[in-house]
C-alpha cells in the first residue's frame, strides 16, 4: 500500500490541477456568454437586412446576382478551416480537422487545386505535420473575431471569385446549434446559395402602408445586399466557431473538474485509511513494547 | 425623431435627433421629421446628426443602407465611427494602398475604383475632423 506522504502529495497535485481546470471553466463560461451576446446582436442585424430584402422583393425585385452563378471552370477552390489556438477543448479541433480533411479530399477530386487558409494554431500544426500545403495561416481570430478583420478576408474572397481566380469557396467550422449540439460543418459560401439571402416575410407587416421610395433603385440596393449577405455569412461562421469552441472548452473543463473532485475524494479516503493503519501499528508497537518491559 | 446606426457587431448610435444628413452613394441626403418612407444605398462619408439642443455631431459611415420610416432613421452599415476618431495618416495610407491595386481586368478595375473612392472619402472626413477638433 502506498505511503501516506505519497498519497498526500498526489492529492495536493490533483487539487492544484482542479484549481486550474475550474478557473479555465469559469473563464470559458465568461467568454461563451460574451460570444453569445455578440451572436445575438449579430442576429438582430441579419434580421434587419432580411426585412430590407423582403421590402425589395415586395416591389417585385428579382434576386439575381453573379455571385449566385457557379463558375464553369474547375481550376481552383479555396477552403477556410477554422480551428482553435489552444487545446483543452475536448474533441473540438479533432472534429473540425476530420471534416476539413474529408472536404479537402472531395474538393481535390473536383478541382485542379485547393488552396488552404487555416485559422488557429492547432489546425496549422496538425496540417503542417501531415504535410498539407497551407497557403495562408492566421492565429489572430480567436475569442472575439472582429468584423473588420473578417471583412478584409470577405472582400478578398469576393474579388477573387469575381475575377475568376477561385471557382468555389468553402468553410469548415463547428456549427453551433445549442449548448449541447455542435456539428463539424463544411459549407459552400461561393457560389452563394439561394438561402444565403434571408427574406423575413414573417416579420413583414403587410397590413401597414409599405410604399417606399428607393434611392437609387431597388435593383441597385439589391446589388449591394448580395455581397453583404456573403460577408455576413462568413462572419457568422467565425462567430459560431468561437461560440462552439468556448462551449467545448467549458464542457471539457467541467468534466475535468468533476473527475479531479472524485479523484481527490478517493485519494482522501485512501490517505485516511493508510494514516489510520500507521497509527494503529504505532499503538500496537507501543503496547507490545510496554508488555515486553513488564 | 430617432436615429439608429447598427453594425454587425453592435448598435453604435441610438439617440433622439432633429435632423439627419447621411452620405448616399451619389451625394448627401437630408432626413427630417415626417419624411415619407425611403430606403437608400449608403456611400462612404460624413453623417451629421443635429441634436435637440441644435448641436451637430459628426460620424463617419462606410457603405450599407439607410431606411427612414415612422420618424426613425435606421442605418445598417459595416462601419461607423466618430469623425474625431479618424486618423489622416491612416486614411492617406489606405489611399496609397488603394492606388497600388491592380486594374488589369474589368472586375479588378471596378474593385480598385471602389477602394479609391472609399479611401478618398475617408481622407476627406479625416481632414475635416482634423480642422474641426
Amino acid at each position: 500500500m502506498a505511503k501516506a506522504r505519497t498519497l498526500d502529495k498526489r492529492r495536493k497535485s490533483v487539487s492544484n490541477i482542479r484549481k486550474m481546470t475550474h478557473t479555465m471553466e469559469l473563464v470559458s463560461t465568461a467568454q461563451f456568454r460574451r460570444s453569445m451576446a455578440r451572436s445575438v446582436g449579430f442576429e438582430a442585424y441579419v434580421k434587419r437586412i432580411a426585412r430590407l430584402v423582403s421590402k425589395l422583393v415586395n416591389v417585385g425585385t428579382k434576386i439575381e446576382h453573379p455571385l449566385f452563378i457557379p463558375h464553369e471552370s474547375t481550376k481552383k477552390a479555396l477552403l477556410f478551416i477554422l480551428t482553435a489556438n489552444n487545446g483543452l477543448c475536448g474533441g473540438y479541433n479533432a472534429g473540425v480537422l476530420r471534416a476539413a480533411l474529408d472536404q479537402f479530399e472531395n474538393l481535390s477530386k473536383e478541382y485542379d487545386e485547393v488552396e488552404l487558409f487555416v485559422f488557429g494554431k492547432r489546425g496549422i500544426s496538425y496540417l503542417d505535420y501531415r504535410g498539407y500545403e497551407i497557403a495562408r495561416q492566421f492565429t489572430e481570430f480567436d475569442h472575439n473575431p472582429a468584423y473588420e478583420n473578417v471583412l478584409v478576408l470577405a472582400n478578398e474572397c469576393l474579388t477573387r471569385y469575381k475575377t475568376g481566380e477561385i471557382d468555389r469557396f468553402d468553410v469548415v467550422y463547428l456549427r453551433f446549434v445549442s449548448i449541447s449540439q455542435q456539428y463539424p460543418t463544411a459549407e459552400t459560401l461561393l457560389p452563394l446559395s439561394d438561402s444565403a439571402i434571408e427574406n423575413d416575410e414573417e416579420g413583414f407587416d403587410t397590413t401597414e402602408e409599405q410604399e417606399y421610395e428607393f434611392l437609387p433603385s431597388p435593383e441597385s440596393i439589391l446589388e449591394e445586399v448580395v455581397p453583404d449577405a456573403f460577408r455576413l455569412k462568413l462572419f457568422k461562421c467565425f462567430l459560431e466557431a468561437t461560440v462552439s469552441e468556448q462551449v467545448a472548452r467549458m464542457m471539457a473543463m467541467k468534466a475535468a473538474t468533476e473527475n479531479a473532485d472524485s479523484m481527490i475524494s478517493e485519494l482522501t479516503t485512501m490517505y485516511n485509511r493508510v494514516r489510520q493503519t500507521q497509527i494503529t501499528n504505532e499503538i500496537i508497537e507501543v503496547i507490545n513494547g510496554a508488555a515486553a518491559l513488564q | 425623431m430617432k436615429c439608429v446606426a447598427v453594425t454587425p457587431e453592435k448598435t453604435v448610435v441610438d439617440r433622439d435627433v432633429k435632423f439627419v444628413v447621411v452620405p448616399l452613394y451619389d451625394g448627401e441626403f437630408g432626413i427630417g421629421a415626417g419624411r415619407s418612407r425611403v430606403i437608400g444605398r449608403l456611400g462612404a462619408g460624413e453623417m451629421r446628426l443635429t441634436l435637440d439642443d441644435d448641436s451637430v455631431e459628426s460620424w463617419y459611415v462606410e457603405g450599407g443602407f439607410v431606411e427612414a420610416a415612422n420618424d426613425t432613421v435606421s442605418l445598417l452599415t459595416n462601419h461607423v465611427c466618430k469623425m474625431k476618431g479618424l486618423s489622416v495618416e491612416d486614411a492617406e495610407n489606405a489611399l496609397q494602398e488603394a492606388l497600388k491595386l491592380p486594374s488589369n481586368s474589368h472586375e479588378l478595375a471596378e474593385v480598385k475604383a471602389e477602394a479609391i473612392h472609399r479611401a478618398r472619402a475617408k481622407l476627406r472626413a479625416a481632414l475635416k475632423a482634423q480642422n474641426m477638433y
